[in-house]
This record gives C-alpha cells, sequence and structure tokens, in this order.
C-alpha cells in the first residue's frame, strides 16, 4: 500500500534497534503533536501534515490545495520571498512538500541543532503566508509547467489518468493540480479564503523525529504551534466512492514509441474494510513486486509480452486502488492484457502458496525495516497514518499482516479483482514520428 | 544503468560529500581490508536498522568502452543476474524475494557493479548471492538475446523521455573522441552488435579480485563479514593487471544544437567540462554548480523559476568522475519561453564571470553542498556505495573529509576563477518540439 502504509514498526529478528514508541499529544488548540527519539543520524525531520487536499475542493476550487503548496513556502509578511529557501538550505537542511486528495504536506530536514528556527519556520508558514500578489501570478506558470512535465513522462501519466478514470465522477478523479481555466483564472482572494478556512489548528499533524526527546520538542511545541488560533469547524468527510461495476476504458494517442498499459481495481481503505488491507498488500506483492512476482514471471519472463511489468496498491481514506502497469510493444497489447486478467483469474480461483505467503511477508518487513533506516521516513508514514487512519492501526500493522492466511489473499482477489469491474488505461503510439 | 540514473546517482554524490559525519559511534565503525587476491573488502556496522546493503563495484565500464561495443559493461551485468552456475533466473529472483531482499547489477561510466539489500538477519545469505553472482554467472547465450531485447526497449524509453535524450545529446557533442560520449546502456547499433563471446571476454577482462571492491553496510558484526567475504571471495584467482592506457582528451563541440522532438516541454542544456574529481578545482566548481542550480536558493531556480517563472526545472549538475567532468546547466521550460529562458541562463553565466560571489550567498552554497552529501550517506545502500565509488575511483577513505575541508576553505575569487576558466567553451543542446525555436 503506498500512500497509507508503510512505516515503521519495531523490527522483528535481528537486534532490534533502539527505536521507543512514538508519544502522541493532541494539544489545546487541535494540533496534534507526534514525536519520536531515532538517533540514526544528527537529522531531525519535522513535517506539518494538513488535513486537507484535492477531495475538499469545491469544484471552483479545484487546484487550490496543490497552489497552497506551492505558495507556502515563499515567505510570510516577517519573512520575504526567497528567505525560507535560503535560511533552510544554509543550515544544511531541505524542505519539499507534496499534495495529496486526502492531505497536503510539508516537510523541512535539518541538522539537529537547527530544530528551532525549523519549527519556527512551519508554524509561521502554517498561518502566515504572504501571497505576495507578483509570486503568486509568476507561479501559475509554474504550475502550467508541471501540468505539462507529468505529460512528458508516460509512467506518471498512465498513474495519474488511471486514478482519474477509476473515480471518475468522485473528486478522488479530478485532477489535482487544476484546470488550466482555473489556475489562470486563481485570485489572492479566492486563495487566501480557502487557506483561512482549511490552515487551522485542528487540521494540523505536526510529526518531530530524530535525535530529540519529546521533553526537548515540548516547550519549542508550546512556543509555536500550540499558539496558533483559528476557527474549528470539523471537515467534511469524503463522499463514497461509486463502484467500478462494468468498468470504464480509455485509450490515449502518445507521442512515445512504446505503449503503455495500465489496468486498476478499486480495494479495502483505511476508511473502507481496513481489515482486507493487509490481504491486499500482500495479494499486490504476490501479483506484480519484483522479478519473483507473478506477473514478472509469466507476462514478462515466460511470455515475453512485455518490457516491464509492476503492481501497486495504494489508498486513499476512501478507496484504495490495485494497478497494474506495464511498458510493451503496441502489437502486444492484447496478449498482454489477457495474459494478466489469466494470472489474476488463477489466484482467484487457486489461490496462493504458502511459499509465496511467506515472501510477501518478508517483502512488507523489509519496506518497513527500510523505512526506519531516516527520520523522514518514520516521520512520514506517522504522518500519513494520522491524516488517513491511525497512529494506532499503523504501529499494529505488520503484527496484522503476519496473521493473514493464503485463503484470505484469495478471498481479497475475489472480492476487488473482478475481471468486469477494472479499469483500463491504454498509451498507443500515434506513429507520428 | 543508463545514463540519467548515473546522472542522478553522481549528483547526489557530488552534492552530499560526506563532511559532517556528526552522529558517529565513538570508534570508527569502518573496517577496511584486502585479501591476499586484491580484493578490497570494507564493512561499515550500522546498528539503526535491522538491514543491510551490499555493494560491490568492479573497475568497467563505459570508461572503457568503445563506439563499436558501447553498453557492453552494462549489457555484461544484466545478464549476470539472470543465471548463475548454480541457479537459474527464477530461483534466484526467489532467494532474493525471500530474504526481503533486492539485487541490481548495471554498468556506469567509471565503475560497474551489483548492489543489493536484505534484511540484516539475513546477511550471509545476501553476501552469498553477490558472490555467486560475481564469480559464477551462467552468461548463458540463450539469455543475451532477451537481455538485448529488454536494453534495445530501454533505449528507446530513453529516447522517448525529453530529458534524458537531451543529456545524452550533450554528453555526446561535450565528449567527442572521448568515452565519456557514449551512453552507459548503449546504443542501438552497438547492443546489436554484442555476441555472447564478446561479453564472456569482457567479463573475464573485468571481473577480477584486484579491480572489485566489496562494502556491507548494516546491522551486521564486520569481523563475521570479513570472515565470510574470505570464504566466498578468497578463492577468486588474483593477477597482476597492467594499467589502464591514457585516453584522449575531449575535443567539445562548443556549439548550438537545436534537436526537434515531440513533447510538451523544451529542455535547455548548456554543458562545459570541468575538473575531475580529484582535481584540486573539483571543489570550488561544485560549490560553483551548487550557488548557480542547487537546491531552490540556487540562482537559477530563484531566478528563472520564482522571478520570472520561465522555467520549471532550472538546476545544475556536476558529477564526480575520473576523467574530465562536465558541468552542465539545465532547464525545462515551455516552448513560447524557451528563448527567453535561454538568454536568461546565459545572462546568469555572464553575471558570475563579471561578479564576485556576496558572502552569504557562497555561504548558502556551501551549507547546503554539505548538507546534502551528509543527507546522502544515511541509508545503508548509500553509505555502502558511497565507500565503495571513493575507493574504485582511488580517492580513498579520507576523501570525505578532504572535500569537506577543500569546500570551507573555497572563497568568492575561487568561485569567480573557475567560472572564467571552466564557463567558457560552452555547448548548447535545445530539445523540443518543432516550431518552438
Amino acid at each position: 500500500m503506498t500512500p497509507s502504509a508503510p512505516a515503521p514498526a519495531p523490527p522483528t529478528a535481528a537486534k532490534p534497534a533502539a527505536t521507543p514508541a512514538p508519544t502522541r499529544e493532541v494539544l489545546p488548540n487541535g494540533v496534534v503533536l507526534i514525536t519520536q527519539e531515532h538517533r540514526a543520524a544528527d537529522v531531525v525531520s519535522l513535517q506539518l501534515w494538513m488535513r486537507v487536499g484535492g477531495r475538499d475542493e469545491r469544484p471552483e476550487e479545484l487546484g487550490l490545495s496543490h497552489y497552497l503548496e506551492h505558495m507556502l513556502f515563499k515567505g510570510t509578511p516577517t519573512r520575504p520571498p526567497g528567505s525560507i529557501d535560503r535560511t533552510i538550505e544554509g543550515l544544511g537542511g531541505s524542505s519539499n512538500a507534496f499534495t495529496s486528495y486526502d492531505f497536503t504536506h510539508y516537510d523541512i530536514v535539518v541538522p539537529a541543532a537547527h530544530v528551532r528556527p525549523a519549527l519556527e519556520i512551519l508554524a509561521d508558514i502554517a498561518v502566515n503566508a504572504a501571497f505576495v500578489p507578483e509570486e503568486l501570478e509568476a507561479e501559475k506558470q509554474v504550475v502550467f509547467e508541471e501540468m505539462r512535465l507529468t505529460e512528458d513522462d508516460p509512467e506518471k501519466f498512465l498513474s495519474r489518468r488511471l486514478s482519474e478514470l477509476a473515480y471518475s465522477g468522485h473528486p478522488y478523479g479530478r485532477p489535482i493540480l487544476g484546470t488550466p481555466e482555473l489556475v489562470r483564472s486563481l485570485d489572492r482572494e479566492r486563495l487566501n479564503a480557502y487557506y483561512k478556512k482549511h490552515y487551522v489548528p485542528r487540521g494540523m499533524v505536526l510529526v518531530v523525529v530524530g535525535p530529540v526527546t519529546p521533553a526537548q520538542v515540548r516547550p519549542l511545541v508550546t512556543a509555536t504551534f500550540a499558539r496558533l488560533g483559528g476557527p474549528s469547524a470539523a471537515r467534511t468527510p469524503a463522499p463514497p466512492v461509486p463502484p467500478l461495476t462494468g468498468g470504464r476504458r480509455d485509450d490515449v494517442p502518445r507521442p512515445e514509441q512504446q505503449a503503455y498499459l495500465g489496468l486498476a481495481w478499486q480495494a479495502a481503505a483505511t476508511g473502507v474494510a481496513a481489515e482486507d488491507i493487509q490481504a491486499v498488500d500482500l495479494l499486490t506483492y504476490i501479483l506484480g513486486d519484483g522479478p519473483s512476482s507473478r506477473l514478472n514471471r509469466t507476462v514478462r519472463e515466460d511470455k515475453g509480452l512485455v518490457h516491464s511489468i509492476e503492481a501497486t496498491y495504494v489508498t486513499r481514506e476512501q478507496s484504495g486502488l490495485v494497478s497494474v502497469a506495464a511498458r510493451l510493444d503496441p502489437k502486444n497489447l492484447d496478449a498482454a492484457e489477457a495474459a494478466i486478467l489469466d494470472v489474476v483469474r488463477r489466484v482467484r480461483d487457486e489461490g496462493v502458496s504458502e511459499a509465496e505467503r511467506q515472501r510477501a511477508i518478508v517483502t512488507a518487513e523489509s519496506f518497513y525495516a527500510f523505512d526506519i533506516e531516516t527520520a523522514e521516513g518514520l516521520a512520514k508514514s506517522y504522518g500519513q497514518a494520522e491524516t488517513t487512519w491511525t497512529l494506532d492501526d499503523e504501529l499494529r500493522y505488520l503484527e496484522r499482516l503476519r496473521q493473514v492466511t493464503a485463503a484470505q489473499i484469495q478471498a481479497a482477489a475475489r472480492k476487488y479483482l473482478a475481471d468486469a469491474n477494472l479499469a483500463r488505461v491504454r498509451f498507443l503510439p500515434s506513429g507520428s514520428r | 544503468m543508463s545514463r540519467r540514473r548515473a546522472v542522478v546517482l553522481l549528483l547526489l554524490a557530488l552534492m552530499a560529500l560526506p563532511g559532517s559525519v556528526r552522529a558517529q559511534a565513538p570508534a570508527d565503525p569502518v573496517r577496511m581490508v584486502r585479501l591476499d587476491n586484491g580484493l578490497t573488502v570494507i564493512v561499515r556496522e550500522n546498528p539503526v536498522a535491522p538491514v543491510v546493503a551490499v555493494a560491490l563495484l568492479v573497475r568497467m565500464g563505459s570508461r572503457w568502452e568503445t563506439p563499436d561495443n558501447a553498453g557492453i559493461s552494462n549489457f555484461t551485468h544484466a545478464v549476470m543476474v539472470k543465471g548463475t552456475t548454480r541457479r537459474g533466473g527464477g530461483e534466484l529472483a526467489d532467494a532474493v524475494a525471500s530474504l526481503g531482499g533486492k539485487i541490481s547489477a548495471a554498468g556506469d561510466v567509471d565503475y560497474s557493479g551489483i548492489q543489493a539489500t536484505a534484511l540484516a538477519r539475513f546477511w550471509r545469505e545476501l553476501l552469498e548471492l553477490t558472490a555467486e553472482l560475481a564469480l559464477q554467472p551462467r552468461l548463458a547465450a540463450e539469455e543475451i538475446d532477451r537481455e538485448r531485447d529488454w536494453l534495445l526497449s530501454r533505449v528507446q524509453r530513453r529516447r522517448d523521455n525529453a530529458p534524458s535524450r537531451a543529456f545524452d545529446e550533450l554528453y555526446a557533442a561535450t565528449y567527442r573522441g572521448h568515452p565519456y560520449a557514449l551512453p552507459s546502456i548503449g546504443t542501438r547499433e552497438s547492443l546489436g552488435r554484442i555476441d555472447h563471446a564478446a561479453l564472456v571476454r569482457w567479463y573475464r577482462a573485468f571481473y577480477r579480485p584486484e579491480r572489485m571492491t566489496l562494502v556491507v553496510s548494516g546491522q551486521v558484526s564486520s569481523s563475521e563479514v570479513i570472515a565470510e567475504a574470505r570464504r566466498l571471495f578468497g578463492g577468486a584467482p588474483g593477477a597482476a593487471l597492467p594499467p589502464d592506457p591514457p585516453l584522449p582528451a575531449p575535443r567539445s563541440a562548443a556549439e548550438r544544437l537545436v534537436v526537434e522532438a515531440q513533447a510538451q516541454q523544451t529542455q535547455i542544456l548548456v554543458g562545459g567540462l570541468a575538473p575531475s574529481l580529484d582535481h584540486p578545482d573539483h571543489a570550488a566548481v561544485k560549490v560553483l554548480s551548487t550557488i548557480l542550480g542547487g537546491g531552490m536558493a540556487g540562482r537559477l531556480f530563484v531566478e528563472l523559476r520564482d522571478k520570472s517563472a520561465l522555467a520549471y526545472t532550472a538546476a545544475s549538475y556536476y558529477d564526480p568522475v575520473r576523467e574530465p567532468g562536465l558541468l552542465v546547466l539545465y532547464l525545462g521550460t515551455a516552448p513560447a519561453n524557451s528563448a527567453q529562458a535561454e538568454q536568461a541562463l546565459v545572462r546568469e553565466i555572464q553575471r558570475i564571470r563579471d561578479t564576485p560571489v556576496p558572502e552569504d550567498e557562497l555561504a548558502r552554497a556551501k551549507g547546503y553542498l554539505l548538507g546534502r552529501y551528509a543527507m546522502d550517506r544515511r541509508t545503508n545502500e548509500r553509505i555502502a556505495w558511497h565507500l565503495a565509488f571513493n575507493e574504485v575511483e582511488g580517492v580513498g577513505r579520507g576523501y570525505p573529509d578532504r572535500f569537506r575541508r577543500a569546500v570551507e576553505a573555497v572563497t568568492a575569487a575561487d568561485v569567480q576563477r573557475v567560472a572564467r576558466a571552466y564557463l567558457t567553451s560552452l555547448t548548447t543542446v535545445i530539445l523540443g518540439p518543432p516550431g518552438g525555436r
């Protein structure tokens, strides 16, 4: 499960790393603070997770969550444009941000000596972003470029088209960047209203992971995030996702010489049938994670129908999406699709072997173990869990995963991966070159 | 490994020279031994997470290739992981998966090799698999055609990807007459020409203990790992090898090339030959590159993206390599803006040649450069790679500290001097949709 689960969890065998459990606290103003001491390196990860994203936008607000993400690091009344990046980078740190449908995420990684200035920056941009008009206008071109850039990358664009098709009619199916028309007409007033409405303490999750103790972090938070005020209207829950009954198809002419094929099914999510998540994770690994997976073995190695193939499982709060993406010669499109569906059918009909189940569990353990190598890896799993799931679910993820049986994996395939209920996107070379 | 990936890796390497390794255990956690047959073994104990990473790098790569066999190092590695004398491809894949592991093998510019990770409790199995792939590959004739098809599909994919293709065009134009001009993945023509016999010869010529460095980093005991490495690799016969012959100097095109390609974006690349990794000017050019295009406070990002929105991507690249390096300034822009963006880029080059960089900007660049270097050496996979890289490039374990000191010593005058020295004979590649220019 990509966005919503990979997390830390205590190492299984081997000498356990000295990783204590995270501390979670809800401040009086509603900010959730999660801290964890992590002495892997002299680096602290500070992450702000906002409970707002593409799904919260009204039709005329499309793209505003993402636009805010672009504008926040640009400055506040006390931090002129450019100074935030200069400060963080001069400290030997870096910053990043991304927008999804259920959340927006901001992070700063700095050497441990500089936690205070980094935290002050995060708290400042969370409520005081300036939206200097010239900066706001100039950023439109940057967003247009981002739209073009995604289109030029066939793998990224396939995944986006697939998700838009699988969720058409639902906020999850809308373009996260908005549309060129809406971005063009965007003004400061509309952006600021959206910001004031959603960037409130109760929508904030602050995660601090690194060689610092919760007792060291708490006073810094008292002086910053704990002081923020603002309205506390509850977030509107995301509507349920319309099922893919009967399936959907889309063919897209593309400039590449090679074809791309994407198939996707809706599956369990943190907010819907969460008890199936671990089984779907294991199922996805068995189908399409790495060279030993069934799709790789059958469709690529044995039949030679594709150049590459993989399966992924991405969850949003209201729906998960199991996707299979392949790069191939256009002449093999039909045969490859049939072969993929046959691999899936066999899992539905015959189930998976105990050896496959064991390998998939080790794969999951491995993802966890590699996530805890860095402070930001750990912080990311906590922040995502807190915004779209619960921290407790996250911490118990591996333990539950180990209990999933082969029969439950087969049941998940039967429940979710029906031939009829899939979204299919094909990129067809236009042959114009 | 494709050139693009090589670029990214090297880039990271550049940006992040180790410098401040503040969170180290009191004792040096790195141990190094040289086996009797010449193979170097380095172990880094790292208790942070229950994982282990292995890097086995070999001095073999496009540096030793010619236009006729370009890509043969990478091709050899693609076939090596398809089976050993003991196990077929499927069995290998299952074995790796059952360790929670990943194994990749690829050819690069100055080195090639195998990189692998797994859960730490399987470190012995992982090391054994690595040894098996390196020393007993099957190199079966029937795998060659399959892998050639796969590599050709990747050559096509690179051609379909505008940034990769633009970088390939720039390397070809700036390194004329030098093997760095060749794409690590090879070309349609060279891949079509390489046969089973050539591949086996290539493997035998290069996979020799004296050319190899094995690094293990993770939740392991160094004495156990060294004993196991000795058992697995110590038997490979060593032999004194002649030194590598010198290479001809590259002849830069120093011209402006326009390439038409269907894409939404136009790529603008400006490149100039620059110092090698061990050259006294290396650190100053790293700082120069960082001032121009390192991070979101780099000049290209600030001036071309933040202030004028003329480009979406605005960065610089300067990979550490053994032979002359290449300083690349890179923009991805809307076709309608490309003329203006290119002019703005030329202005930035002129500015840094003409005017000394202010002290605060210099300090920002150094902080960023050294910070990134430290950040890049935190996961076991990257730690292992850096240790192996410094060894195969011949700069050794002391390099990170030397580099940090060299960066700290760079002055504004140094930056201006190297800007004038290396941003002179420049090659430009513009790749975009017809009519965009």
